[in-house]
């Protein structure tokens, strides 16, 4: 019994503060504007008319994002030391951080997603085969 | 490697081919949402490449998450979602991430762990919001519908059409007529007028166009002058210009030479009859004194020796081999005797006719 009127006031917790932070949600203004988030959603069948969930997908969004780059501006600045052993000159020069193809393929990983991108590109089909199997 | 590269070939075809218009205004404020939330976190400069994955990546992680609470609305035989639909896929999306409370099999969703971090984040988090005021879209247009034959107060063609449909479109659409007379010559000056306005345009550069009368000829003049190639093109009747066949007359023998110059010429060139003007006259003049000596030496002397002005590099080659022509058909003509007028002009005729095979060869290659 206690346990469950334990329970009972931590669900009461949860509630409230669910709804509190609901409510805080509409003077928030996310960086992902609505009307993309609503027309995206729209596009997968979600259907909700409260503005307040919609809101609260848009934090999430801009949350995933955030981690996202912050996972990828780490292994930039890892990158940038480690290649800066060398020379303190090129810290300075350096300063610029780039998101890059690389690192983001590696911060995008650990989410499950796998992004691969090009080496290098060729100019036809056929360049890199063996002479021998190539039509010509 | 080149099967990579052949493989990445095929999956960007494929994309460009998805890619529609409609794809591309939303395209274009994620990268301008993500952009900002990366400059946030301390990037400075972004590769094209690097953005355009990352957007692509929330824009899926949007419509997964939307996907997936839709999938728990309609399990709880619902179809609008709630708050705990969307909780429900957000933890399904971040069970690859790890939240608190990920591996407790019967906690409530009001108080999961996504939802304490997003809380934790929001109040973190300075607000930063998106660069531009974004339209309410996509916009949708209103399409004109064809009126049905109520609407207009037709008769359906036929009874087994009902009136509620729509219309037909009209025959004229559809059908060719042939055209008529009025609407011929409405064609017709429409396009006198136009090519009038066009030489207007041509012969006064800067100034604006102005339409001239058919009979203005003035105007067409003084384009002439300024530039030859410029000036409006003579029409039917208005130069008299000579048919092709000889007549046999002396009188007309000058004419046709001057005509023969102009048929030769390039046509209604006002100027390069000018020019030709004084050839001809030369032309007459000569011949003249040709007849002459022709006449004296038809009674008892070797012919004289013709210098004809033509105008072309072949000239004095065509000059001399015309002189020896008409000396061997004087000679025939003056062993037979026929000293009459009609043999004089028959020569000349002749004579004529020549110079008129020469000419177009001669006048040709200017």
């Amino acid at each position: 019994m206690n346990q469950n009127q334990g329970g009972n006031d931590a669900r009461h917790d949860d509630d409230s503060a669910l709804s509190d932070f609901l409510a805080s949600l509409v003077d928030y203004t996310p960086t992902i504007p609505d009307e993309l988030v609503e027309h995206y959603l729209a596009k997968s069948g979600f259907q909700c008319p409260d503005v307040r969930l919609i809101r609260l997908v848009a934090v999430a969004t801009q949350k995933f994002v955030t981690e996202v780059a912050s996972d990828a501006l780490q292994q930039c600045k890892a990158r940038q030391s480690a290649v800066v052993k060398d020379k303190r000159d090129k810290q300075q020069k350096d300063k610029r951080l780039i998101l890059t193809m690389e690192d983001l393929s590696k911060a995008l990983r650990e989410y499950g997603v796998n992004v691969k991108h090009q080496e290098y590109f060729a100019d036809s089909p056929s360049s890199g085969m063996d002479p021998a199997s190539r039509d010509e | 490697m080149s099967d990579g590269g052949g493989e990445s070939g095929r999956e960007s075809d494929r994309a460009t081919k998805r890619k529609s218009s409609d794809r591309d205004f939303p395209q274009a404020i994620a990268k301008i949402a993500v952009a900002q939330i990366c400059e946030s976190a301390g990037f400075q400069g972004f590769q094209q490449s690097a953005l355009e994955t990352l957007s692509e990546v929330v824009v899926r992680y949007i419509r997964e998450l939307g996907k997936t609470a839709h999938t728990y609305a309609n399990s709880a035989c619902r179809t609008e979602c709630n708050i705990f639909d969307i909780i429900q896929g957000l933890e399904d999306l971040a069970s690859l991430q790890g939240f608190s409370g990920a591996s407790d099999s019967d906690h409530c969703l009001a108080g999961s762990g996504t939802v304490r971090e997003i809380v934790q984040y929001v109040s973190e988090a300075e607000e930063i919001p998106f660069a531009h005021s974004v339209p309410h879209f996509p916009v949708i247009r209103d399409r004109k519908q064809t009126p049905s034959f109520l609407q207009i107060g037709e008769e359906p063609p036929g009874d087994h059409i009902p009136d509620w449909l729509p219309a037909f479109p009209d025959p004229q659409t559809y059908v060719h007529s042939p055209v008529t007379l009025e609407q011929a010559r409405q064609h017709k000056k429409a396009e006198w007028s136009l090519l009038n306005l066009q030489q207007q345009l041509a012969c006064n550069g800067l100034e604006g166009p102005s339409m001239i009368d058919p009979g203005d000829a003035a105007k067409a003049r003084r384009a002439a002058e300024t530039n030859p190639f410029l000036s409006a093109p003579l029409h039917f009747g208005e130069k008299g210009v000579s048919p092709v066949f000889l007549p046999a007359k002396l009188s007309n023998e000058a004419v046709v030479e001057n005509q023969a110059g102009e048929n030769h010429a390039v046509a209604n060139h006002v100027s390069v009859l000018e020019t030709f003007a004084p050839a001809i006259e030369l032309m007459k003049s000569r011949s003249c004194e040709s007849e002459e000596g022709r006449k004296k030496v038809l009674s008892n002397q070797r012919p004289a020796v013709q210098f004809k002005i033509e105008i072309g590099k072949k000239s004095t080659g065509t000059a001399l081999d015309l002189s020896f022509q008409n000396k061997d058909v004087e000679k025939i003509t003056s062993w037979f005797g026929k000293d009459n007028e009609k043999d004089d002009k028959k020569r000349r005729a002749e004579k004529i006719l020549k110079e008129s095979m020469k000419n177009p060869q001669e006048l040709a290659q200017l």
